[in-house]
């Protein structure tokens, strides 16, 4: 009994960081049509920006994040400016190929720079736990989980409650009746993408300290934030907060019963599944035409 | 009526004299390299060649092909391995089973818009080899051999794998002509320029799509098995690498979609490309792989062969 | 004696959420005939052509293509039956020429050889008067060109119900006529149309029979005369205020 709820908790906690690590995804996805399949790297940069801070200056992971975000912000607008603009409104082939060649270029050159070798972050309150009824969490977890929710909450108030987020919103909705409102479609395209770009890498930040950190770690995350997106609803933000949970818990789950290598075996029945039975998602709130 | 100077007959005609030329060249006497790179040529021709029947002409991103290559090379083993079949016996029921699987996996990923496909085939292909590199671990029974992998009986010689090879080269390239005027050929076309309308038109959308990618990942898994009998030893790694999905992809990409010579461009190209960078260092070979994806995205979509035929032009 | 009724539909009701497109529309097509369909924008009738050629399930009702029902077939099962649409916005198969285009209708809907499906497509061609740009990419066509295209495929699908909507916006007086004339070759030819159509002239002077939607619901049916002198079709398009006018 206890192993099956330090599974199930465990499996909230992985939860709550795959739904951070998709709703970039789920963004770019819904106001832009973009599938960007080079994702997970921005995964990958924003944990490996955490790693060289940490072990070049000292700096606590929960400290790097400001910087993260804003590395990653401007890399998502000098991308989304240079190249995935010129995407946007052609078929939606071109978006994916675009996005695995970007994929191609970006895992390499990091795995160029900075070899295959695994990294962990480890703050000197790694080992650090909270003993609850028998039960092992790590506060560094517990910490990384609050905030993950703290970035899907933000992002929500974002896009729900400023003008500019309903923009974007509206964007996605309609773009034409967007423009016609007077919204520069063109602005909200580059905030859209900086921003996805931005709280993916925040939330590749946040998992530095849980999982290893390696170059070709994005392409595994790319998977993940697609089948959390299709568990949710493509497009649909608050999707992605219960996608991610219910991923999380199955890998978990899996992992302590099964085998921990399957995961994205896993990942991808679930998802197979999903697209057979609900491919709108579980609220059948996403985005099919 | 206006002959069109490509028409199928003389396209069958002159590939037929290449393959016969190429299937003379080791008669004259080739050296050892050369006949083993002209092979490896051969089958990165086919198999991009295979992607490109799926993908190039329906446009339905395909980005886990080598699910069927590793399949493919997984089962042919097997069979002869375990079962002691013959080769050819083997590469015939691998290719069946990689039917069968497309089907499965097909399906219900060919019925959304292109982007689930996309994924969900780049996720199968992943999980296909986490599935094969933990099966006998999981099941504890020893049979996929982990992360050892397979060892096959002794093959014959290169001249062997050279006209297999060539022969499904061949029947790659055979099978695109034949497409590419055929009423399933126009389908496939209709499907990738305009889906809703083809729907409109009477094309049964969902059925060509699943029957071209059955027809492309079994031919895949085939030239999965040839490549397992000429390696002699197959691991996970190695045969479910998605280095071969990138070149698929980019050797059509590059040298056009939905085009007959685009493949055989493309592979060639890129074939002799890594070649003489050697395996040193894979990295920079990808950075370089996907520098050119996004440059054809921006600057020349429809590959070499696309922007060749661009200027046919009309009026004539 | 009254035509053969070959497609009927029975309180079909289609909703996009809270919206109600379509509400217990019925009507019945007899052979033969050219059924005008107008309304204001939005009136549902783009809507109703994508159920009957089964783009959306409908929530309620039925339709029957002589006796066979329609529900929940795919559109290219329902083209096989018999029924083609056109569509406002334009998709030709761009990267194809003319030719193609319809061969791609011919072999598919029509479901024939390649042969004859060449020998139909030239007749279709010859017909829409699209013969001299046979070999063009279709991309090179103007827009009353993609919208012969678009009834060109159509045609050669071999349906003996054509759904055309909006085939000729846009066009000049000139250009209208023969496209009344052609519809009118087109109905001489053995098919059955629903026109849906702005341009009054062209649907009062065209048509046997006009059915006259609002926000989903039929509000008139009757001769072309019939329906002008209904006040609530007035009402419909200009408002209450000229309720005691005619629209011309």
């Amino acid at each position: 009994m206890l192993l099956f709820l330090q599974s199930f908790i465990n499996g909230l906690l992985l939860g709550g960081i795959y739904a951070a690590c998709s709703a970039g995804f789920s963004l770019a996805f819904g106001v832009m049509g973009v599938v960007n399949l080079s994702h997970g790297d921005f995964v990958m940069l924003g944990a490996f920006i955490t790693y060289w801070l940490f072990v070049l200056l000292g700096m606590d992971p929960f400290l790097t994040l400001p910087f993260t975000l804003l590395a990653l912000f401007f890399l998502g607008l000098l991308l989304q400016r240079l190249v995935i603009n010129r995407v946007i409104g052609a078929p939606p082939i071109m978006s994916y190929l675009l996005t695995f060649g970007l994929h191609l270029v970006l895992s390499n050159l990091a795995l160029r720079a900075w070899t295959a070798d695994y990294r962990t972050v480890t703050p000197s309150y790694s080992g650090l736990n909270l003993n609850l009824f028998g039960l092992v969490l790590p506060y560094s977890r517990l910490a990384t989980f609050a905030l993950a929710m703290a970035l899907i909450l933000g992002l929500y108030l974002f896009l729900y409650r400023t003008e500019s987020g309903r923009a974007i919103q509206a964007t996605a909705q309609d773009r034409e009746m967007a423009r016609l409102m007077g919204v520069n479609i063109f602005k909200v395209y580059t905030l859209t993408f900086a921003l996805a770009a931005a709280i993916t890498g925040l939330a590749g930040s946040l998992i530095s300290n849980t999982f290893v950190i390696y170059p070709q770690m994005g392409l595994p995350f790319t998977i993940t934030a697609f089948c959390v997106v299709v568990l949710g609803g493509m497009g649909y933000i608050p999707g992605t907060l219960w996608g991610g949970l219910i991923l999380g818990m199955v890998e978990s789950l899996a992992t302590t019963y099964l085998t921990a290598g399957i995961s994205l075996a896993l990942t991808f029945f679930l998802l197979l599944v999903m697209l057979i039975f609900r491919p709108a998602g579980i609220a059948g709130k996403g985005i099919m035409e | 009526m206006r002959r069109n100077f490509f028409c199928t007959r003389s396209v069958l005609f002159i590939l037929v004299a290449v393959l016969l030329v190429l299937a003379a060249l080791p008669l004259m006497g080739l050296p050892g390299y050369r006949l083993r790179l002209l092979s490896l040529v051969f089958m990165w021709v086919a198999l991009s060649g295979c992607w490109n029947l799926m993908s190039g002409y329906t446009g339905y991103i395909d980005f886990g092909p080598v699910a069927y290559f590793g399949v493919g090379s997984y089962c042919t083993s097997l069979l002869m391995i375990k079962g002691g079949f013959p080769f050819f016996l083997s590469i015939l029921l691998s290719g069946s089973v990689c039917a069968l699987l497309a089907l499965a996996i097909g399906t219900p990923t060919l019925k959304l818009r292109g982007a689930y496909f996309a994924i969900a085939t780049f996720a199968a292909a992943e999980a296909m080899k986490q599935i094969i590199l933990e099966w006998d671990h999981m099941v504890g029974f020893e049979f996929f051999g982990g992360a050892h992998g397979l060892t096959l009986p002794l093959p014959p010689s290169n001249e062997f794998f050279y006209y297999t090879l060539l022969f499904f080269m061949g029947l790659v390239l055979g099978l695109t002509a034949l497409l590419e005027r055929s009423k399933f050929g126009y389908g496939l076309r209709a499907i990738h320029e305009a889906e809703p309308a083809a729907e409109l038109a009477g094309v049964p959308t969902l059925t060509l799509k699943v029957r071209a990618y059955i027809l492309s990942s079994s031919l895949i898994g085939c030239i999965g098995g040839v490549e397992a009998y000429w390696l002699t030893y197959i691991i996970p790694d190695d045969v479910f690498n998605v280095l071969r999905t990138i070149q698929m992809v980019v050797m059509t990409l590059l040298g056009g979609m939905g085009t007959l010579l685009g493949p055989v461009i493309g592979a060639t190209f890129l074939t002799l490309i890594s070649e003489f960078l050697g395996a040193k260092f894979i990295y920079n070979y990808l950075i370089f792989l996907g520098i050119i994806v996004v440059a054809i995205i921006i600057l020349m979509p429809r590959g070499i062969m696309g922007a060749v035929q661009r200027n046919k032009g009309w009026p004539p | 004696m009254a035509p053969l009724s070959i497609l009927q539909c029975r309180r079909l009701t289609k909703r996009f959420g809270a919206l109600v497109a379509v509400r217990e529309l019925s009507l019945s097509l007899g052979e033969g005939e050219i059924l005008g369909l107008i309304g204001p924008n939005g009136s549902g009738k783009t809507t109703f052509f994508n159920v009957v050629m089964g783009v959306y399930p409908p929530e309620e009702g039925e339709i029957f293509l002589r006796n066979e029902s329609l529900i929940g077939k795919q559109p290219h099962e329902i083209c096989h039956l018999g029924i083609a649409k056109t569509s406002q916005i334009v998709q030709p198969f761009l990267g194809m020429s003319v030719f193609e285009n319809v061969l791609v209708a011919a072999l598919y809907g029509a479901d024939l050889s390649l042969a004859q499906a060449r020998d139909e497509v030239e007749e279709v061609l010859d017909l829409m008067g699209l013969f001299s740009w046979r070999d063009a990419p279709a991309g090179k066509l103007t827009v009353s060109g993609r919208r012969r295209l678009e009834l060109a495929k159509a045609l050669a699908t071999g349906a003996e119900i054509l759904l055309l909507d909006e085939t000729m916006a846009g066009l000049n007086p000139r250009e209208l006529e023969e496209g009344l004339e052609l519809l009118r070759k087109i109905r001489d030819r053995g098919a059955t149309l629903i026109l849906v159509e702005h341009i009054m002239r062209a649907v009062m002077g065209i048509s046997d029979r006009v059915i006259v939607l609002n926000y989903g619901v039929k509000i008139a049916e009757g001769t072309p005369q019939e329906v002008t002198e209904n006040p609530e079709v007035v009402e419909a398009y200009l408002g209450k205020r000229h309720a005691g006018n005619r629209p011309n």
